[in-house]
């Protein structure tokens, strides 16, 4: 074999969000090798704000572009960039929820986990700034995702989830209060994740026997005239959608969802509840859309029945809970479900309203977490519901912003959570699946009930001594809460601009 | 429907309709402790403002053509997704119009008479420092105005069930409001519970028209319904009314509504008699179009009416508590106007009519329980009431016209709206027409009656008040409301009967030569004739005052029922069958539809307590679950390919 | 003689082994083990396709899932450190505390 090894053709400019934030990361592990300990939290903040502004500034610059680059690896495409920029967006909030200090002295995060829990190098640290790994450990995450959404190719797509799954197993276990179930919420996390991203590589490999090729357009291309058995195929697909449904915490694959969003840090959870979500449904909308759409009247109805079950699984079981994170999970898994009731609206209204939801959705989580972060004991944070009760009234505006949230995810009309109910479900009557609307429809109303239940709590409940305090919000957590607080009520106002543009955005290049 | 007319001088701004009353509520509900001293004054202020510009609007809309009588007004695009396509647009009809008067108008006198009324309430069950409460209060009682104007004035249903869920949203907040008292809070999830059922038909019915006819836009939905199936309209129809039964407390989800009676007097006055409940009427007057075109539509809504305003009616019979009678009388009188609105044709107006009566004598008998109420220290057992006429002279005087007007005494505004009513409902063709039209008879007679007893033991009678009680009058900022209730009942049902059918001639089309079974004339003797049976039976009765009930109530109530009225023969002849019947509605009320309702709410929390006891906490067990799913997944997915479904 | 059919069975099988291993051990380091058996039947397929259709991607990609797969361990290998040293026990049922 003598055929000259050719260097790939590389758009720089196309993937220059990729290539800012996979740079701020490394320098960000430069900057923990080489800046003495005081001063790298500011500057491994300030870093990684300004790289990924610059990186959401680059996808700003770069509407309307369509390429695939990188060697064919890479599709920069409406729905990458839409999605990238929602995601960039996500991240610059979650950053400033994670830089926080005001909050808890010393910052969310512990400076040594390693350290084993209740000994006295562990009691000493309890007050000791937390660790700064932490930043450029969300960097290389974000990159990961912003990578999985614009993949064009399986094998890219299999690296950048485990891009972006490694750094969050390890954030996960970084909290520095209750570290025990932060710590068990990591391995649970990490073992779970790294079994279904080995089915998805199955899936993957699969996918290349049936096809010659890993490449989403040349899957699309052999699906009609590959000679290998379609067994093959449709096995392949199975195992890669169930990789990505993983990510998405879709039922039944959500198991790990309650505990994780529990157990994680609260700004990681955050991180994970809207950007996470954010790169799984991309790499899913992906997927199904390029690569597999001849075969869309096959998966419609099997990921149908999986979208019915996740609404459900998680309306029905957010009723009994009584932890607020807890709660937030299974609300996280039954948004799922509805962002898949859009995904599953094949086409260019599905498409976009998928992804309008994703951005409502991740607006109101990121509040609603900010929210929790800052209601508090001795002990840390207080996620049990009945230490809200009544908590309306010793602190008005901050419960006045997580009630806006709440009343968004409960979908209440002039929020970001209706008019993304509505895109969704009227998506899919477009396209004649009234059946994921009439399930759609039922687990909103169920799942109004847990949401309104801790409005009530907080407004209509007396404070007792048992209510916890809440902290009043630093710069960075209050401008958290207000970019959450106003986008939420703009996208339920004025929601045209951002539809006009999810609409613009939602055609895929194959 | 009329052609539009240019949205030209005060009509260009219907927008602030809404505007003010929902920036009101923002400033008090975000100002803080600032606001706290004169807070009610601006929620006050808004909606009387509101009122006035409304009533202007009302006076520019009037000089317009008959046939170009409608304003619209488009704000911005609200949502646009794939072909649908959703302006926030306002529309100022006489419909419209009617409503934003009767909603900023007697909210506005309701409002006056809650300065009043909260200068009295216990606000130390709250913790909250007197102003605070009011501030809050008046903060939800704005927002629920500004929400419901939202409601009658939007042009395409997506707006209207905005503005739906935001006056729930604020009931809901209201109803609470006690919120140390666990009934308020219980009442307030009952409340939700069922209206949420509600909710889920009406949106629904939103995604069924989009996907029939493509638009929400009232006028693209009217045009679209000669193109649908009698199937489709029969299903919309449905589930339209089954929002509408929701938010009316109307048959089969009506239980909410009295229960609803745990929130403050003024709140029931507004959201619960005069205005928010009324909402299901007019969603169904609104949809016209649609429950026009289908007959068994209509049959099943003229049914609900009829059955709702027995229900109500019979039940009223049977409490004892002030609020709880009047609300089942709300029941009772929402029934009617169903039971107008599903006739169809000019009864659509008659309908709006009791509607309008209805909001200002309703009113009049909530504010003055209210004082009564104020006057008896938080009594509210009527059997503890009695003699009251001469220390709450102004109470009773309005107190006695709402109730009059409520049974249909000429020349009271209920006289004019009920009347017309029954004899429509005998105007139905065949066996119909004497079914319905003998339900609204019998309903009239009953109302008679319990509206009769209610006022009777009321004021007067025996006292039979609890030891060291000294009623008062209450003060001129709640008496004045009153009166000014008082002479809208007597003036207005006059008024109304002759031009509101005018009026609402653009909307609903001209009306048709009755053709009845009885004529006009007939049933006006007729129904004169039961109400005056009722009234008097019920004076009769209760002249005396009754038998005091052991002081706690519970079960031992029912039980002592037996010798209530003494009478033997009455109860022979009279009370026994009445009795079992209003004891068999109330235990099917509390039994079955709650039932039905707390059942289905106790059956997903039962589902939840135990699914989620699977979530085991074992990474293995969960590493299971995964597994299973995904053999499931490449199991469907080769059935599929195999063609094992094909 | 083994076709490349013989290879793929035997990649699936070593699959469904690793598979079936996540659930029925308990020490983490073996259920990591299992998971890691899982990426190296994938890689055995991927050989075995990149042959079947006479491309050479499939082993590129092979190395690819290596390197990946040594990252995966590094990371692992750390939490599951972490939680041993604070329970002493490397059995993933006593981590048990978030549930229902």
């Amino acid at each position: 074999m003598t055929t000259d090894f050719q260097l790939p053709a590389i758009d720089y400019q196309a993937i220059s969000p990729l290539l800012i934030l996979f740079g701020v990361a490394c320098l960000g592990v430069l900057v923990e090798a080489f800046v003495p300990r005081p001063a790298r939290r500011r500057v491994q903040l300030g870093m990684a704000l300004v790289g990924v502004l610059a990186a959401l500034g680059a996808v700003v610059l770069l509407a309307g572009t369509n390429v695939v680059t990188a060697g064919g690896s890479v599709t920069v495409d409406g729905p990458a960039l839409f999605m990238q920029g929602a995601l960039l967006a996500f991240g610059v909030v979650a950053l400033l929820l994670i830089g926080e200090r005001r909050v808890e002295p010393g910052g969310a995060f512990v400076a040594q986990p390693a350290i084993t829990v209740g000994s006295e190098a562990d009691q000493r640290q309890a007050s000791a700034p937390g660790a700064t790994e932490v930043f450029p450990l969300a960097m290389f995450s974000l990159g990961g995702m912003a990578l999985f959404i614009a993949a064009s190719d399986l094998l890219t797509m299999f690296i950048a989830l485990e891009l972006l799954s490694l750094p969050l197993y390890l954030m996960c276990a970084l909290a520095r209060r209750h570290r025990l179930i932060s710590q068990e919420a990591a391995v649970k996390y990490f073992l779970l994740g790294a079994y279904a991203s080995g089915f998805f590589l199955f899936g993957v490999v699969l996918a290349y026997g049936y096809a010659g090729s890993v490449d989403l357009a040349a899957i699309h291309a052999a699906v009609d005239t590959s000679q290998m058995n379609p067994a093959l195929l449709y096995a392949a697909l199975a195992l890669i959608v169930m990789g990505l449904l993983f990510k998405t915490a879709a039922a039944p694959f959500h198991v790990w969802a309650p505990d994780v969003y529990q157990g994680a840090p609260t700004p990681i959870t955050a991180f994970m509840a809207a950007c996470t979500k954010v790169a799984a449904f991309g790499a899913l909308l992906r997927v199904t859309y390029v690569a597999f759409e001849r075969l869309a009247w096959d998966w419609l109805p099997v990921i149908g029945v999986i979208a019915v079950l996740t609404m459900l699984v998680g309306a029905v079981l957010a009723v009994t809970q009584t932890d607020l994170k807890r709660l937030l999970a299974y609300s996280s898994i039954a948004n799922a479900g509805f962002v898949l009731v859009g995904v599953l609206a094949v086409g260019r209204t599905g498409a976009s309203s998928a992804m309008f939801y994703l951005v409502a959705y991740g607006f109101a989580v990121l509040g609603a977490f900010a929210v929790i972060s800052l209601v508090r004991d001795r002990e840390g944070e207080t996620t049990h519901l009945s230490r809200w009760a009544g908590l309306g009234r010793r602190s008005p505006l901050v419960a006045g912003v997580f009630t806006v949230v709440m009343l968004a995810l409960a979908g209440i009309p002039l929020t970001g959570g209706f008019t993304a109910k509505f895109a969704v479900f009227s998506a899919a009557l477009e396209v004649g699946e009234g059946w994921l609307v009439i399930a759609g429809v039922v687990s909103s109303v169920i799942i109004a009930f847990p949401y309104l239940r801790v409005v009530v709590m907080m407004w209509l409940s007396e404070p007792s001594e048992s209510t916890a305090t809440m902290v009043a919000p630093g710069l960075l957590t209050g401008t958290a809460l207000g970019i959450g607080a106003l986008a939420v009520v703009g996208l339920g106002v004025v929601p045209g601009p951002v539809l006009d543009l999810a609409h613009d955005a939602a055609l895929f290049l194959r | 429907m009329s052609e539009l007319s240019e949205a030209s001088g005060l009509l260009g701004y219907v927008w602030l309709l809404v505007a003010i009353p929902a920036a009101s509520a923002a400033v008090l509900l975000l100002a803080g402790r600032r606001a706290d001293r004169w807070g009610h004054l601006l929620g006050c202020a808004s909606v009387g403002a509101a009122f006035l510009l409304g009533l202007g609007m009302f006076g520019q809309l009037a000089d317009l053509d008959e046939h170009r009588r409608a304003v619209e007004q488009q704000l911005w695009t609200f949502l646009a997704v794939g072909d649908l396509r959703v302006d926030f647009g306002l529309l100022f009809d006489p419909l419209a119009a009617v409503f934003v008067l009767l909603i900023t108008g007697v909210g506005f006198l309701i409002h006056v008479y809650a300065v009043g009324y909260l200068a009295h309430a216990p606000h130390d069950q709250t913790h909250e420092s007197a102003g605070t409460a009011r501030r809050r209060f008046f903060g939800y009682f704005n927002l629920f105005v500004a929400a419901m104007l939202v409601l009658v004035l939007g042009n395409n249903y997506l707006l209207l069930y905005v503005g739906w869920e935001g006056v729930g949203l604020a009931s809901y907040l209201l109803i609470a409001f006690w919120f140390s008292r666990p009934a308020a809070a219980t009442a307030g999830k009952k409340a939700f519970l069922m209206n949420r059922v509600g909710d889920a038909g009406f949106i629904l019915a939103i995604f069924l028209l989009f996907a029939q006819v493509g638009t929400v836009q009232f006028s693209g939905v009217f045009a679209g319904v000669a193109g649908m199936s009698s199937t489709v309209l029969l299903v919309l129809g449905l589930l339209l009314l089954l929002g509408a039964t929701g938010k009316s407390g109307q048959f089969p989800l009506q239980a909410w509504l009295p229960d609803a009676m745990e929130g403050p007097t003024p709140v029931s006055a507004l959201i619960h008699a005069a205005t928010m409940v009324t909402a299901g009427v007019y969603l169904i007057a609104r949809s016209h179009p649609i429950f026009s075109a289908n007959l068994t539509l209509q049959t099943v809504v003229v049914s609900v009416g009829a059955a709702t305003l027995l229900i109500g009616a019979i039940i009223g019979c049977a409490k004892d508590d002030i609020k709880r009678v009047l609300a089942w009388s709300t029941v009772s009188q929402i029934g009617y106007m169903f039971l107008a609105v599903g006739l169809g044709g000019v009864a659509y107006a008659l309908g709006l009519i009791h509607l309008l009566a209805h909001g200002f004598f309703k009113a009049g008998l909530f504010l003055g329980a209210g004082s009564v109420m104020r006057g008896m220290d938080d009594q509210v057992d009527i059997r503890r009431f009695g003699g009251l006429w001469r220390f709450l002279p102004i109470t009773w005087a309005t107190f006695g016209l709402a109730w009059l007007a409520i049974i249909g005494i000429p020349p009271l505004s209920g006289f004019f709206s009920k009347d017309p009513i029954i004899a429509a409902a005998f105007d139905r063709p065949g066996w119909t027409g004497w079914l319905f039209g003998g339900a609204a008879l019998l309903g009239a007679g009953l109302t008679a009656f319990y509206m009769t007893r209610l006022f009777v033991l009321t004021f007067h009678g025996p006292k039979r008040w609890t030891e060291g009680q000294r009623p008062h009058e209450s003060p001129p900022v709640m008496t004045i409301p009153l009166i000014l209730l008082a002479v809208g009942t007597v003036a207005a049902g006059w008024l109304m009967s002759t031009s509101v059918v005018d009026w609402l001639t653009p909307v609903f089309g001209e009306a048709p030569e009755p053709h009845g079974l009885l004529s006009h004339g007939q049933v006006t003797a007729l129904t004169m004739a039961v109400v005056v049976i009722g009234g008097v039976g019920g004076w009769a009765m209760f002249r005396n005052g009754t038998a005091l009930a052991p002081a706690p109530a519970g079960p031992v109530v029912t039980a002592a029922r037996a010798n209530l009225y003494g009478d033997a023969v009455n109860a022979a002849l009279f009370e026994k069958p009445g009795r079992w019947l209003t004891r068999a509605l109330v235990y099917v009320d509390n039994k079955g539809i709650d039932g039905i309702v707390n059942g289905l709410a106790a059956a997903v929390g039962g589902g939840s307590a135990r699914i989620r006891r699977l979530q085991t906490g074992f990474v293995r067990s969960y590493a299971m679950s995964m597994l299973l799913g995904a053999l499931l997944i490449v199991g469907a997915f080769v059935a599929v390919q195999a063609g094992w479904f094909a | 003689m083994p076709g490349p059919e013989h290879y793929v069975a035997l990649s699936a099988l070593l699959f469904t082994i690793g598979a079936v291993g996540v659930l029925v051990r308990r020490n983490a380091i073996v259920l990591f083990m299992c998971i890691e058996l899982m990426l190296n039947a994938a890689n055995l397929a991927l050989v075995t396709f990149a042959r079947l259709h006479g491309d050479l991607n499939g082993q590129v990609m092979a190395f690819f899932v290596m390197v990946v797969a040594a990252a995966e361990v590094v990371v692992g290998l750390a939490i599951i450190m972490l939680i041993f040293r604070t329970r002493r026990s490397a059995s993933v049922d006593d981590s048990n505390l978030l549930k229902y």
